[in-house]
């Protein structure tokens, strides 16, 4: 089901100053439309497709309002009343959610058999989308996202839909905390495929080009996901052929296994979410035989029926200091590290609700780093520097309680207890891990900080005011990013140098965001255990590991060398002796033969290790 | 007053077929018996919502000479009152009426002579004429309530039944018996089950609280019940009109809503529910697009959400009758 593109906005009843109804066009599903004012009755906008096509299934992505109604029209017509129903108005949130703001950012896929018949068996060039919000006078209400997907092809539909089918089917309705309501990440689960859809068409140079390679490049430095597939198709050449690799390696993403791109991509958002996305769809295949009424009734009561799923992470603070709640945070000067859009938006913008300032790097005048899991860079060069590093759920927190809470208890000391492991959360998990390309195991080799990351997004949406006065800060980050984008761009060419900052992150789902924002430091936060000492990989090594020797041995600040060379100090071969070791002994004396896991056990211990304990000998 | 004004509605509905007749009179009737004085002039009425020109002048004529001419002249009616009779028997409404009329049907002994030509319904409902007529207590309904209540939770305790009508509004007397049924395993999208139905049915009449079936379909039982003497019982009690709907759970609580009526109330409701956005039916409510197509039907999980959806305070079933 290719997506059908958007080409501008014709016309929209209002639209707030920072969420314009132009973020529609991006791909950036975080970003989203919201009318100028609360309480306005109802609001609409009209989009142009680039042409005229069918429509055979919508995805919608909720900000608030409580009724969505999708009608079609051409831009021939000369009449607004010209436009024709294809999805009748249907409901995103109950009068009473309305009234709480609570579920404010439900995803609802339409399938064909939901969209008015008549209408969708026609094409047209131009949707309007009419939302509703009768029930709160408060809120600014829009939509994050809407995704039409015309009919599908027959050579592209196995390609394209049966990964997003397992996809949904591998994960499992799982149960969040009731604070957390149903709250789901608005399309983050189109993050991955996002990037399909990026990867495979986003390629074929689209009229829309200048937008399109924006929306990538935002999505790239933000979204983790389109980020890691590419490269991690990528580090399998060497380093040093990069640069000639380059096209052709973003080519071979055009073809991936149907399973990788939403699963390698976007994993770890995907099992966040999906959870909430099974729900939506969850008794029936997600998008095309539920019919609507039994889809609502499912995504409500789902919510509803929500026992609570674990034991709360945290034993209630105690020592809560009643403050306003703009000011909860004043004075916290905070670095986000390992967490994924649209999470980290949505974090980053409760804590700036809570008067707290954001930094995309660490500065000296940082005071915390919001941290997913242990083993980020920013993590090791933060606890360097000396600055706090705690759990995200010291923002949650805070921000559910409205309290100041101390950000001791929070501290990220790698003490938690793992006794939360339920058996959905370890299925999940090692879906998130399946998913992986198995070097990820070692990247991310604890089960901790993979967990924690899964909790993240169940107790996450309480309030979305917050990203009312976030958003001035919103529009800066994205200006810093297109920035940094260009720059990266224009470093390409010199790759060895990027390939260093790239390539480790590119594998980790977390880290891309921080990969980008810190590639003009001279080094990197990575350790460089193995700096200056250059390596050759010799032989054929099991499992892609060579691929993943790469990848360390770059992240370590090693170099590889492509072929023998008297530079090279270190062979690491995984077939034991060769007679050929003696020859190029005879020629370098100082050469060392040694088995992978020297590096895999540096990568483990994250220091410097011997290589004696792991020469390979005659 | 208000009789008068009734009376006018009945004889639109059957004499003359004019349901929208019968409407406005309905809803003059009710807004009469609303308002808190005794009405002194057609003008006076004239302001009330539903009181119009025509109606004020047969108020004015009915207060000036305390009758009115077009009732005397319905009264006197031979057509119009022997109609208004026969369709008091069940199972025959205005048309069935006026054809057993134009035969020279007049009153109760001809509807005898010509049984054989009565269907089942018409049947049952010239045996038990006399008994329909008869109000039930409350003290009835609550008997018959609990007792369907019972047997319900025996044939299997997930039914949800409720007596919605009058009686549920709180009435000390009721017409007929009204049961609305559902059960989680039948919903709209499910196929029909008729068995959860007939199953209640079945059971009812084993128990022989039924004695009648009018007509039995996959989801409406129509037919005759009636309590069994018990010792402290001082006289049998009468066969009672009974209905029993089965209903799909996602839409039953619509249908709760619209069989509890009142049906001026219903009216009064969908009306404000329009102003709102809303078209609201038995089975669902459903918001309306800007083209005025209805959306998708509304979770609706009991009467409240309803109110809610369509931002009116609720309303006890007690507070609605209009």
């Amino acid at each position: 089901m290719p997506e059908i593109k958007l080409k501008h906005i014709v016309s929209c009843s209002s639209e707030d100053n920072t969420h314009k109804a132009d973020n529609l066009l991006s791909s950036d599903t975080y970003r989203k439309w919201k009318a100028a004012r609360p309480g306005e009755k109802q609001v609409s906008v009209i989009l142009q497709l680039e042409k005229e096509e069918q429509i055979h299934s919508i995805d919608i992505g909720n900000e608030g309002s409580a009724f969505i109604e999708v009608l079609v029209g051409h831009s021939t017509s000369v009449k607004d009343q010209d436009f024709e129903v294809l999805l009748v108005t249907s409901s995103f949130m109950s009068p009473t959610e309305s009234r709480n703001g609570t579920n404010t950012n439900r995803v609802r896929f339409f399938g064909p058999s939901q969209l008015v018949k008549a209408t969708a068996q026609e094409k047209w060039d131009r949707v309007k989308i009419v939302c509703s919000q009768p029930y709160s006078k408060s809120i600014a209400y829009g939509i994050t996202f809407i995704k039409l997907h015309s009919p599908p092809d027959d050579n592209d539909a196995p390609i394209t839909t049966p990964p997003k089918l397992t996809k949904l089917g591998q994960f499992r309705v799982k149960d969040e905390s009731p604070s957390s309501g149903s709250n789901i990440q608005p399309g983050s689960l189109f993050f991955s495929r996002e990037s399909t859809a990026k990867s495979s068409t986003g390629l074929k140079v689209s009229p829309q080009n200048d937008r399109l390679s924006y929306a990538t490049a935002a999505l790239k430095s933000d979204g983790s996901s389109t980020h890691s597939s590419p490269s991690s198709t990528s580090t399998q050449q060497a380093p040093v052929k990069r640069k000639f690799e380059f096209s052709k390696e973003r080519l071979e993403v055009t073809g991936p296994p149907p399973k990788k791109p939403s699963s390698s991509a976007s994993a770890e958002s995907n099992s966040a979410t999906s959870k909430s996305k099974a729900k939506t769809s969850a008794t029936a295949s997600p998008i095309s035989t539920a019919s609507p009424g039994q889809k609502t009734s499912d995504k409500r009561e789902s919510p509803k029926s929500k026992p609570e799923p674990k034991p709360k992470p945290k034993p209630k603070p105690k020592s809560a200091e009643p403050v306003a709640f703009n000011r909860i945070m004043e004075g916290v000067v905070f670095v986000l590290s390992g967490f994924q859009n649209p999470f980290r938006a949505e974090l980053r913008d409760k804590a700036l609700a809570m008067g707290a300032r954001y930094r995309p790097d660490w500065t000296p005048d940082s005071t915390h780093l919001i941290c997913a899991f242990a083993n980020t860079p920013k993590y090791s060069q933060v606890k360097a520097a000396g600055g706090m590093i705690v759990r995200k759920d010291w923002v949650m927190d805070c921000h559910k309680t409205k309290q100041k809470i101390s950000f001791k208890r929070y501290l990220m000391d790698g003490s938690e207890s793992s006794s939360e492991s339920e058996a959905e959360q370890d299925e999940s998990e090692e879906e998130t891990q399946k998913t992986k390309t198995p070097e990820k195991r070692h990247v991310t080799p604890k089960k901790q900080p993979i967990k924690e990351e899964e909790e993240d997004y169940g107790g996450s949406t309480d309030a979305e005011g917050a990203e009312d006065d976030a958003s001035g800060m919103d529009t800066e980050d994205e200006l810093n990013r297109v920035e940094m984008e260009s720059r990266r761009k224009k470093t390409v060419k010199e790759s060895a140098g990027v390939v260093k900052d790239e390539d480790p992150y590119g594998g980790s789902t977390d880290e891309n965001t921080d990969a980008e924002e810190e590639e003009d430091k001279p080094i990197p936060e990575l350790p460089d255990f193995l700096k200056g000492k250059r390596f050759y990989l010799y032989g054929k090594f099991p499992d892609n590991q060579k691929r993943q020797l790469q990848r360390y041995i770059i992240a370590f600040n090693g170099a590889i060398e492509d072929y023998m060379s008297e530079k090279v100090q270190f062979v690491i071969t995984s077939e034991g002796w060769d007679e050929s070791f003696e020859d190029a002994l005879m020629e370098n004396g100082s050469l060392s033969f040694v088995k992978p896991s020297w590096i895999f056990a540096i990568n483990d211990r994250q220091k410097m290790l011997p290589y004696q304990p792991y020469t390979v000998v005659p | 007053m208000v009789f008068f004004v009734s009376e006018l509605a009945n004889y639109e509905k059957n004499v003359n077929r004019a349901i929208h007749k019968y409407n406005a009179y309905r809803k003059a009737a009710s807004v009469i018996a609303k308002y808190p004085q005794k009405i002194k002039s057609g003008t006076e009425a004239k302001k009330l919502d539903g009181v119009g020109a025509k109606i004020a002048e047969k108020i004015d004529e009915f207060l000036a000479t305390g009758k009115l001419r077009k009732l005397e002249k319905i009264r006197n009616d031979d057509t119009s009152s022997s109609i208004n009779f026969l369709t008091r028997v069940t199972g025959i409404g205005p048309a069935a009426a006026r054809k057993f009329y134009e035969e020279g049907v007049r009153n109760l002994e001809d509807l005898k002579k010509i049984e054989h030509k009565l269907n089942h319904h018409q049947q049952i409902g010239l045996k038990y004429f006399e008994e329909f007529e008869k109000r039930i207590p409350r003290a009835e309904m609550q008997k018959m309530e609990a007792l369907i209540l019972k047997e319900l939770d025996l044939v299997d305790p997930e039914y949800i039944g409720t007596i919605c009508g009058s009686y549920r509004r709180g009435a000390e007397s009721s017409g007929d018996i009204d049961i609305l049924l559902t059960h989680p395993d039948f919903t709209s999208q499910s196929e029909k089950q008729p068995k959860l139905l007939h199953a209640v049915v079945d059971h009812l009449e084993s128990i022989g609280f039924i004695t009648d079936t009018l007509s039995k379909g996959d989801t409406k039982f129509m037919g005759v019940c009636q309590l069994q003497t018990e010792e402290e019982d001082e006289e049998e009690y009468l066969h009672r009109r009974i209905d029993i709907r089965l209903i799909p759970k996602d839409q039953y609580f619509c249908g709760v809503l619209y069989f509890t009526g009142s049906d001026i109330f219903n009216k009064n409701m969908r009306t404000h529910a329009l102003e709102k956005g809303f078209t609201l039916n038995e089975y669902t409510i459903r918001p309306l697009g800007v083209t005025g197509m209805a959306g998708e039907p509304l979770l609706v999980d009991s009467e409240k959400d309803v109110f809610d959806y369509i931002q009116w305070k609720y309303r006890e079933p007690k507070e609605r009758s209009e």
